[in-house]
């Protein structure tokens, strides 16, 4: 049996709707069967509530008098994009505020402008014959605005990557804290809330398919940036009117040592058309598998350390090699429930219809990676012959080798050519103000280091961020391969 | 690092061995940790110790499961106004004093917390805020 768009909008307008949610359907389906589920069922709702970067909102502030058309603009002292016409602006949910990059940022300024707070509204202008004015200092809120546009050109992941941390430092990443030696592991999304698990063919969602957005009603206008279903990595384009949304649903977020972003909420009703979408809305959390990614390693391919689905990531746990590692998520699934349950309440309450998309999402484009036309260099291609001392020589000949080669940096290994320390010039020098005579008792046994094939900002990251000058670099079995310093990357 | 406050009754301590075979206990996990305050109460002796961030865990488990208390004082509060229930925090918490509940709300119980602020610097909503 089939429904269309029509016949469900007709029980929605007179009440007899039957509307679950995605969890609910999943019983549902279980005890019944799909083709009983698809007479029964007219809409499964969905949702998400999760950090979502490509977020920002269009706004529009009027005209000053005497015009001004800005240059540069800020609001609450943010950066708001500006390339548009004279008082138009772009504010992006991840623009930092430059003093306190890790405790404010675009979000938080949706957030404030959404609640009906003032927002401080500053911008410059070079002036024009047309647009005199070149300066404005005020405060303004969501009312003043013309539009306020929520525009999002990516939001609902599919699903996300499991991140944990092979190296022995705390990372700070957009996976949130990563504690050193796989201390734990943090995941993203809803699993069978999710929007898209749930209709992974892009059968109902298209464009113009009508959303809950942000706590009010927003559209989907495309597919978003990165929008790869080919590998179960669909995305959306949304928008919708920020007057009309909740503060409850857009929530400015600060990841220290990373930067800000905000938390959107997203929900979206899928129309039980068939006993095909039926069935494809019962889908579990064991059944949306997903990797577990080292975020240790800072490249674009990161090392893939085994699979898991959001079954067991909702239980707080994975496995890796046999070590159970605690997880939780960085979006919320409490909230993704709230959502697919209020988009439930306004269906049922006759506030909401659904529509067909003037258009389907694409089911075949890929993400390709970026075309970089200058190369990338490599420790490899930067590191210079390290100058070596065994581990068991004197402190003196340690200090002939530093001042005969005028080097900073000597290297300890033992007979075997594996790493065993550090010596630098300095350490030398106070060695010798103080009558030291063991080289053991001076050397740096706990050394950062590189490998050939890592890219030399990352190297140069590790030093600045250590407060070192050269970096040995080492193969796989801790030979030493080289040195990089300070020196042969400035 | 993460701080701890450990208190040892002297019950625990009736002769020296047993404090280094206390501290062995916590070394035999391999790690490297520093006293910051060694000092005595009438119950026994208190250390503040700093260990590593991913190994409060497992010192925390170890200590407690030989009878040692570790700091019950709570020294973190959560802001539940501000609170998302994200979740960000849940998997860095040592005790499980903070965890989610059923119905996936985050929940915070004060007195499992042992204050070593681990979760605080991860909030991204800045609800956790050490008390005073
Ligand atoms: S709640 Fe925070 S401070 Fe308290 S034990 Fe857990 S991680 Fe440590
Ligand atoms: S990280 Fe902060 S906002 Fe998220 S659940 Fe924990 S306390 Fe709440």
């Amino acid at each position: 049996m089939t429904k269309t768009y029509k016949e469900i909008n007709q029980k929605i307008k007179s009440g007899d709707a039957v509307v679950v949610t995605a969890e609910e359907m999943i019983d549902i389906v279980e005890e019944s069967g799909s083709k009983v589920a698809a007479e029964e069922v007219d809409v499964v709702t969905t949702g998400t509530f999760g950090p979502m970067c490509s977020s920002g909102a269009f706004l529009n502030f009027g005209h000053s008098d005497p015009p001004i058309k800005f240059d540069h603009l800020w609001l609450n002292e943010v950066h708001a994009y500006h390339g548009n016409a004279a008082v138009d602006c772009y504010l992006g949910v991840t623009r930092k505020l430059d003093k306190r990059p890790y405790e404010y940022g675009g979000g938080n300024v949706i957030e404030e402008l959404v609640s009906g707070k003032e927002i401080r509204l500053r911008g410059i202008s070079d002036t024009t014959d047309c647009y005199p004015l070149s300066e404005v200092d005020t405060y303004i809120t969501i009312d003043d605005l013309n539009q306020a546009i929520l525009c999002n050109p990516r939001n609902v992941y599919q699903k996300y990557d499991v991140a944990v941390n092979s190296t022995d430092r705390t990372l700070y990443t957009y996976m949130g804290k990563l504690l050193p030696n796989f201390g734990n592991a943090h995941y993203s999304g809803s699993g069978c809330l999710n929007p898209l698990a749930n209709d992974p063919d892009f059968e109902t969602i298209g464009i113009g398919t009508r959303i809950f957005l942000g706590g009010g009603v927003g559209y989907i206008i495309g597919h978003g940036t990165q929008h790869n279903p080919k590998n179960g990595m669909g995305t959306l384009f949304v928008k919708g009117n920020l007057k009309q949304m909740s503060p409850e649903y857009l929530r400015g977020v600060n990841y220290e040592k990373y930067g800000t972003s905000m938390f959107c909420g997203v929900g979206i009703p899928i129309p039980i058309l068939n006993e095909g979408i039926a069935k494809k809305t019962a889908i579990k959390d064991e059944e949306i598998t997903t990797e577990i990614v080292d975020y240790g390693i800072p490249r674009r391919d990161r090392p893939v350390l085994g699979k898991t689905n959001y079954k067991d990531l909702k239980k707080g746990f994975i496995n890796i090699n046999g070590k159970e590692i605690k997880c939780s998520s960085m979006s919320s699934l409490y909230y993704a429930r709230k959502i697919a349950n209020e988009l439930k309440e306004w269906i049922e309450e006759g506030k909401f219809l659904l529509n067909h998309p003037a258009e389907s999402l694409p089911t075949d484009t890929e993400f390709h990676p970026m075309r970089q036309t200058s190369e990338i260099e490599f420790v490899k291609d930067l590191k210079r012959e390290a100058v070596i001392c065994y581990h068991d020589c004197d402190i003196k000949v340690v200090a002939e080798k530093i001042i005969n080669q005028n080097i900073n940096h000597i290297i300890i290994t033992d007979r075997h050519n594996k790493l065993k320390g550090i010596v630098t010039s300095f350490d030398i020098t106070k060695a010798v103000a103080n009558n030291e005579k063991k080289l053991n008792d001076i050397i740096t046994k706990k050394v950062i280091t590189t490998t050939d094939n890592e890219p030399v900002d990352v190297a140069t990251r590790r030093m600045k961020k250590h407060e070192i000058s050269a970096l040995p670099v080492i193969d796989d079995k801790n030979n030493v391969v080289g040195i990089i310093s300070a020196e042969e990357l400035m | 690092m993460a701080i701890i406050n450990v208190s040892i009754p002297f019950r625990l301590i009736k002769q020296i061995e047993d404090y280094s075979r206390i501290v062995n206990e916590i070394l035999k996990h391999n790690i490297s940790f520093n006293i910051l305050k060694f000092s005595t109460t009438s119950s026994g002796i208190n250390l503040l110790l700093e260990v590593p961030e991913d190994k409060t865990k497992e010192i925390t488990e170890t200590l407690r499961s030989n009878d040692i208390q570790v700091d019950k004082k709570g020294r973190v509060i959560l802001d539940e106004d501000k609170c998302i229930h994200c979740g960000s925090c849940i998997s860095l918490c040592p005790t499980d004093a903070l965890h989610f509940t059923n119905k996936d709300k985050v929940e915070f119980y004060g007195n499992k917390c042992i204050g070593c602020l681990i979760c605080q610097d991860a909030c991204p909503r800045g609800a956790i805020s050490e008390s005073k």
